[in-house]
């Protein structure tokens, strides 16, 4: 899997992460790396959630204050990108 | 002696009305429904669908139809989290609407009103949850949001949070006396000055494998197979209860207030009484049953006779009944004869912490309608509950004062006075 496929894999167990928890967006069709954290409603109870959700699936494991700073769905794809998930 | 037992309580203070009702419950989500399923005699007793029961000695339940609650929870951009949570969440939310403190469409503003509510196993597919993924995956399989999922104050608080209710929010946890302590609560904070609004009532909703494994163990529960026979409250072949998952709302507010937003006013709490038996974990007393009794009729100021029916705890085992028909008649006497009696376990199982609200509602609609539902496979009475039981269809009664009565594991007794709703 090159790095393209493997963005593209892990950006799509976000989605499928994301709209679990997120049931208050209707519209994924624009969901991407842009897609700020702010615009799905996520607060920081959430981001702990999300976190947990993404090691179940990827095995990445990653600390709250790594991500406290993160904007957007792609610095955390990034992230997990070098952690390799 | 329970002759010498006297409210020591001195009440003359503010009205206490009911301005909204809200139910979620095995026969549907709409008091309209509900209302016609109970005089119906239609039971929400079936076999069990959210859980295998192959290794269970109980295999029937009454379960509030998932899709319901999940297609109500969507209008409020919800999904489930937790049943006790989801349905404390649709029953407060048409409460809430019917009393118009909340307006059909979120957001909603944040406004002073409290939210007391009652559990008996809190959010308990939270907690399954967590002990699966500790027992499977050790600590680091614990979800970080476990704390507040499974915190006994989860109902309350996200009632709070969603409805955007600033007054204080927590939650009564006395077994099956829960909703009732909730609702009495709830009553002297508005009666007493300290609240102009409260969202009260109880959720229960345990039907995953550990916490039904719990109550399959202890010997309370019907063998009765045939779903609409396995609860018979009162009767000599009773052969123990039958739990259901649900959640009562009620919205209560001062009469000055609900005069004056022109609020159709459902019902009056008129009284409450609660004591604590003392004596056994799990065996009732007539002793402290009687004692909340009068305490209730005293506040009320309402004497036994004036009590128009008494909708009981009635569980169907062979302890409570028996207590229960006991401390009735000591507390009235020779009207215990005359006064129609019933219980609703037999339509919504035993809901345990929410069994006191959902039969609170039902008791507020019977006020209204002038009409008791029927108790359920009352063929064979037994003679040591000795009532004036209501029979197989529903009866007429007068719009006076009725008596809810609930009694819980750890000797909790509650019991509540309702009026009908007058100027």
């Amino acid at each position: 899997m090159n790095e393209n496929q493997k963005e593209e894999s892990i950006l799509a167990k976000l989605k499928d992460i994301l709209q679990e928890s997120c049931p208050e967006v209707e519209d994924w069709s624009s969901f991407g790396p842009s897609t700020t954290i702010e615009s799905l409603g996520l607060d920081s109870l959430t981001i702990l959630d999300l976190l947990y959700d993404i090691e179940q699936e990827t095995g990445v494991h990653v600390e709250a204050n790594e991500v406290v700073t993160f904007q957007s769905i792609g610095d955390i794809n990034k992230l997990l990108l070098v952690k390799g998930g | 002696m329970v002759s010498e037992i006297k409210s020591e309580s001195n009440f003359n203070r503010r009205r206490v009305v009911v301005s909204g009702l809200g139910i979620a419950s095995a026969l549907g989500i709409d008091e309209e429904s509900v209302w016609e399923n109970l005089v119906a005699g239609k039971t929400g007793i079936g076999p069990l669908r959210s859980i295998d029961t192959s290794d269970y000695k109980v295999g029937i339940g009454a379960e509030v139809p998932e899709r319901l609650i999940e297609d109500h929870l969507a209008t409020l951009k919800r999904r489930p989290i937790d049943r006790a949570l989801d349905l404390a969440m649709v029953a407060a939310h048409k409460a809430l609407l019917q009393a118009e403190v909340i307006s059909d469409e979120p957001p909603y503003h944040e406004q002073n009103v409290s939210v007391i509510f009652g559990t008996g196993e809190g959010c308990a597919q939270s907690h399954h949850t967590a002990f699966t993924a500790f027992f499977e995956k050790g600590p680091r399989g614990l979800r970080p949001t476990t704390v507040p999922r499974c915190m006994y104050n989860a109902v309350s608080a996200g009632l709070s949070l969603q409805f955007k209710l600033t007054g204080t929010n927590y939650m009564v946890v006395s077994a099956c006396t829960s909703a009732t302590n909730a609702i009495g609560t709830a009553f002297r904070m508005i009666r007493d000055g300290y609240a102009e609004t409260v969202l009260c009532g109880g959720s229960d909703g345990f039907f995953d494998p550990f916490f039904f494994g719990v109550w399959n163990n202890i010997p309370a529960l019907s063998k009765i197979e045939d779903p609409t026979q396995a609860c018979r409250p009162f009767a000599i072949d009773r052969a123990g209860t039958v739990l259901g998952e649900g959640a009562g709302a009620l919205v209560l507010e001062s009469f000055e207030k609900a005069t004056s937003r022109g609020i159709p006013i459902r019902g009056e709490i008129l009284g409450y009484g609660e004591s604590s038996d003392a004596s056994h974990i799990t065996s009732p007393s007539h002793i402290g049953q009687a004692k909340a009794m009068r305490m209730a009729l005293d506040e009320a100021g309402v004497e036994p006779g004036e009590i128009s029916h008494i909708n009981t705890h009635g569980t169907a085992t062979k302890s409570n009944d028996s207590i229960e028909s006991l401390s009735i008649r000591i507390v009235f006497s020779d009207r215990t004869d005359e006064v129609p009696a019933l219980a609703n376990k037999s339509f919504f199982g035993h809901t345990l912490g929410a069994s006191g609200a959902l039969e609170s509602v039902v008791t507020l609609l019977s006020l209204e309608k002038g009409m008791v539902p029927p108790n359920l496979n009352i063929e064979n009475r037994d003679p040591d509950c000795n009532l004036n039981l209501v029979g197989a269809e529903p009866i007429a009664i007068k719009k006076a004062p009725a008596m809810k009565n609930s009694f819980g594991f750890g000797g909790g007794n509650g019991v509540l006075i309702l009026g009908p709703a007058t100027n």
